[in-house]
């Protein structure tokens, strides 16, 4: 390596730090750096889940009654349609790689921002103004045809549907541009060193979605202008009395919304394999099995589409083609589960909040996933299909995955973030209040399923005690419900009367953690080198070049070798 | 670089191989109950294909619970023996190993395995649910906003109200929508396709129990999709013969063969009033592009985007009532032929002279 390595030129030129704005709006509204961008997403995306997660409280009331009134058919629809919608594209995947990709990839790269501050600056502005075109669609007849919005009875669907399928373009487009950022990002601007397998998983992770984002999302895009252009101009895409296909739809719906399900959980995976070595204690267990399973998700995951179109009349040897591509996620996917629970293994474990909810994690998505196996098979799924049972295997994967993930990567990253402890026995009772009525709300949709209960059901038939259990499922909602006020009165608890947090109060070994909480406005004055993946506890930080005064924040940690177990 | 030194005899923990036994008790239960248990979805099984699906489904359940009491048994058990002390050292860290290939080899193999299984059980299945070769008794069932219709070899009028069908009869049942995409949804047969329009998808079953049983929508279909429901009763051969009498169907008469016979003259206004009972529910008065289930028929003779008839054969009316006769199966989807339809050939020469004169006009 005698060389003149080009790490000395990068140096020369990361090295010149802008000053930071100083106005108000520069700083906090139209703001260029990632981590405020970050936090952005962060609020605006809490705000979102709130509202979403009303709605899904007014389904749960609708459903306590068989023949319910408390909302009319046209309301109920409505609101079922609106809650999946915002969850996805307003909560979700935008405090996913928005919000946590935002304010974490770069630091853990060792970068000063991302490559193209501006584009993430219009991405993130696109996204507030999609939120309020979709909740606006309640002033004019909200979309009522589920988030999947199928034609030819979207077609026939209230006006507000036209702003549904313009929030969702916006989004999207937001969706690809963050994408391309973030590739580019984590292709180009890594801290000298850092190679692929020295990446955290977190960013290995993200660098997976940003590649399903920005190739899967223009399909959804596609799809939508298609849908817009016959709603208001009557160009025949999708209605058959004109000629158009109504399965056209959901090929180009699916071929984005099943990687779709992959932008939301890998973020989620990338913030457990954060998690869990911090607070074990240990190394991540099978880390190139971990960061290759992700990218093995993402390939298959492209070609696994027609599994939601099992019903649709699909040729029986394409079902069987897509059922087993299916199947085939399964193994990477358990891969990383099993790597998980060995990272248990020996560990020395701390139970923040930020760790029951990995673990808990850990629990509920790995029940998630064995329900997946279920609908991948054709004749289970051309029973269960459109049930209840889906509507339970999708919410262990997506709140006992992503939604267990974003809550385990806000206690985590909270002091980073704000500089603030939050409370730790606060956050344990809302682990455990929602751990339990989570459970509550949507294991029973599984048997309810299975036993003739359709999804998107205003009234349903009382026989098999469906209404018993869905009053324990609504109850239990309600539950899960207070229990999410406990995240919020926890963020306000901490910015009164929470601990300042030091640089690194987990002893993490990431480099967000090398620099003061919250990071100053150019993260690193000096960007370090690498030299070593973050998580060998055993070994010394593998880093130098760090800042000294930031650099000797990090908790130091033992080197003395392997030691068992203290028991 | 970071060392990989692992340890030559490794101390699996406090109570590991105990811990793995009673989670091995735990999955033969679990496995025990789900193959004994009668009904694993707490539901009737009134067809051969809902047998099947329910062995399927017990496959599914006894792999499952097995990976999940392993999964969750020992993330509980190692989250209670691997707790950190309260007075340990801050400094105090985990075992440092970083992978464990012969570990890993087996944790990939081993669901590998499975899945393979399990996709042979699905694929075996399949047949079962998709192959109609030999089915005695071939209906539709046509969706509309807000209910279902079927429709019945020889019987003249679609049916409204409940389906009826023989048991122990191999059924086929063609299933399309009227206006936007229905679901159609037998719980205790286990089948479900939807009912897209312009399009024809099939399903078949053996009912194997008489009864009475719901049909459901599972596609969102517009304001009242919680209320498209329909009963299908399942009643001997016997009482099956009688209803169709009911309707109006001669069931047990033996239909002509289905060979193109010499066209005779017919008469397009008998045609006509026949179109409109027994076309018009899948094809329109309109040029070709306006599809219902098939193609308008409005302009056969006078189409030029569409020179030949959708078979590839000229368009002369021998060949129409040939498709009449015969049905068609292709990229436009699926046309019963003239036996299910319930028309003779004096019939297909009305029908044939009708459609000859809407063009010739």
């Amino acid at each position: 390596m005698a060389v003149a390595t080009p790490a000395v030129t990068a140096h020369a030129v990361l090295d010149h730090i802008h000053p930071e704005p100083t106005s108000f709006v520069r700083k906090y509204v139209f703001s260029i750096d990632a981590k405020v961008i970050g936090v952005q997403y962060m609020i605006t995306g809490l705000l979102f889940f709130v509202m979403a997660g009303l709605l899904a409280e007014l389904i749960r009331i609708q459903l306590m009654h068989s023949d319910g009134k408390f909302l009319s058919n046209d309301t109920y629809n409505a609101v079922y349609t609106m809650h999946g919608s915002a969850m996805v594209w307003m909560v979700i995947i935008p405090l996913l790689t928005g919000g946590f990709g935002n304010f974490v990839m770069p630091l853990q790269i060792g970068a000063r921002d991302v490559a193209f501050p501006w584009l993430n600056l219009a991405a993130f502005w696109m996204f507030p103004v999609a939120g309020i075109l979709l909740f606006g669609a309640f002033l004019v007849g909200a979309p009522d045809a589920g988030w999947t919005e199928y034609p030819p009875v979207s077609l026939q669907g209230p006006v507000g549907t036209n702003l549904w399928c313009a929030a969702i373009f916006l989004i999207g487009i937001s969706s690809t541009m963050t994408g391309i950022n973030f590739i580019v990002t984590i292709i180009k601007m890594r801290a000298p060193g850092m190679t692929l397998t020295r990446m955290p998983l977190f960013v290995w992770a993200q660098l997976s979605t940003a590649a399903l984002s920005m190739i899967a999302t223009t399909a959804l895009s596609g799809a939508l202008l298609a849908l817009f252009l016959e709603r208001v101009f009557g160009v025949p895409f999708y209605d058959p009395i004109k000629g158009g296909s109504p399965v056209l739809w959901q090929h180009m719906f699916w071929f984005y919304s099943h990687p779709a399900v992959y932008i939301m959980i890998l973020p989620a995976f990338g913030i457990i394999s954060e998690i869990l070595p911090t607070f074990a204690r240990k190394p991540i267990f099978g880390y190139k099995m971990i960061a290759f399973s992700s990218v093995a998700i993402a390939l298959v995951g492209f070609m696994v589409w027609g599994h939601h179109m099992f019903t649709s009349g699909l040729s029986p040897w394409l079902q069987l083609s897509f059922m087993i591509l299916t199947m085939v996620v399964a193994i990477p996917t358990g891969i990383k589960i099993f790597s998980w629970v060995a990272t248990l293994w020996g560990g020395s474990i701390e139970f923040t909040p930020a760790m029951l909810f990995a673990t808990g994690f850990l629990i509920t998505f790995t029940f998630g996933g064995i329900t997946g196996v279920f609908l991948a098979a054709v004749p289970v799924d051309l029973h269960a299909s459109g049930t209840d049972f889906v509507v339970g295997h999708f919410h262990y994967v997506l709140y006992g995955g992503s939604v267990f993930g974003i809550f385990a990567g806000l206690y985590y990253w909270w002091p980073k973030i704000t500089g603030y402890m939050m409370s730790s026995a606060l956050g344990k009772w809302h682990f455990w209040c929602t751990f339990v009525s989570f459970n509550g709300t949507f294991l029973p949709m599984h048997w309810l399923g299975l036993q003739g209960m359709p999804r998107r059901y205003a009234t349903y038939s009382p026989a098999h005690d469906a209404v018993f259990w869905n009053v324990v499922a609504s109850c239990s909602s309600f539950v899960l419900a207070a229990s999410t006020l406990l995240l919020f009165i926890n963020m306000w608890w901490s910015f009164r009367n929470g601990k300042r947090a030091g640089a690194n109060p987990w002893g993490a070994r990431t480099l967000e953690w090398m620099i003061s909480s919250p990071p100053p406005y150019y993260n690193y004055k000096t960007v370090p080198t690498v030299l070593a993946t973050p998580y060998d506890f055993g070994n010394p930080l593998p880093y130098i070049g760090l800042d000294s005064a930031e650099g000797a924040a990090a908790t130091p940690q033992s080197t003395a070798g392997h030691p068992a177990p203290v028991h | 670089m970071a060392q990989t030194v692992r340890p030559k005899s490794v101390n699996l923990g406090p109570g590991f191989w105990p811990v793995t036994g009673v989670l091995a008790v735990l999955s033969i239960a679990a496995a025990i109950f789900w193959i004994v248990v009668p009904e694993p979805l707490g539901l009737a099984a009134v067809a051969e294909t809902a047998v099947l699906t329910d062995i399927l489904f017990k496959a599914l359940a006894v792999v499952g619970s097995v990976i999940f009491i392993y999964v969750a048994g020992y993330v509980i058990y190692f989250s209670i023996v691997f707790r950190r002390p309260k007075n340990a050292p801050p400094n105090t860290i985990g075992v440092q190993i970083h992978d464990q290939p012969v570990l890993e080899f087996w944790w990939t193999a081993i669901p590998t395995v499975l899945l393979i299984g399990l996709a042979i059980v699905s694929v075996m299945l399949l047949n079962n649910i998709y192959n109609t070769a030999g089915d005695v008794l071939t209906m539709e069932a046509i969706g509309y906003q807000f209910g279902f219709q079927y429709r019945y070899p020889h019987v003249p009028n679609p049916v409204s109200g409940d389906m009826h069908v023989p048991v122990n009869t191999p059924i086929t049942v063609h299933v399309t929508s009227r206006d936007v995409i229905h679901g159609f949804w037998i719980p205790e047969v286990r089948i479900k396709q939807d009912m897209v329009p312009g399009l024809v998808n099939t399903v078949r079953f053996t009912p194997t129990q008489v009864g009475t049983y719901r049909i459901e929508c599972t596609m969102y279909c517009g304001v009242n999709h919680s209320l498209m429901n329909s009963h299908i009763v399942i009643d001997t051969q016997a009482d099956f013969a009688k209803w169709i009498a009911k309707q109006g169907g001669a069931a047990a008469a033996a239909p002509a063969a289905a060979t193109v016979a010499a066209l005779s003259p017919g008469d397009a206004a008998v045609g006509k009033a026949l179109f409109s009972q027994k076309c018009s529910a899948c094809h329109a008065l309109g040029p070709f592009s306006q599809k219902i289930v098939g193609p308008g028929l409005a302009q056969l003779f006078s189409d030029k985007e569409h020179p030949k008839l959708v078979n590839g054969q000229d368009v002369t009316p021998q060949n129409i009532a040939g498709i009449i006769t015969n049905g068609y199966s292709g990229d436009l989807g699926v046309m019963p032929p003239s036996q299910i339809n319930g028309v003779n050939s004096k019939d297909i020469a009305n029908l044939t002279a009708y459609l000859v004169s809407l063009s010739k006009k």
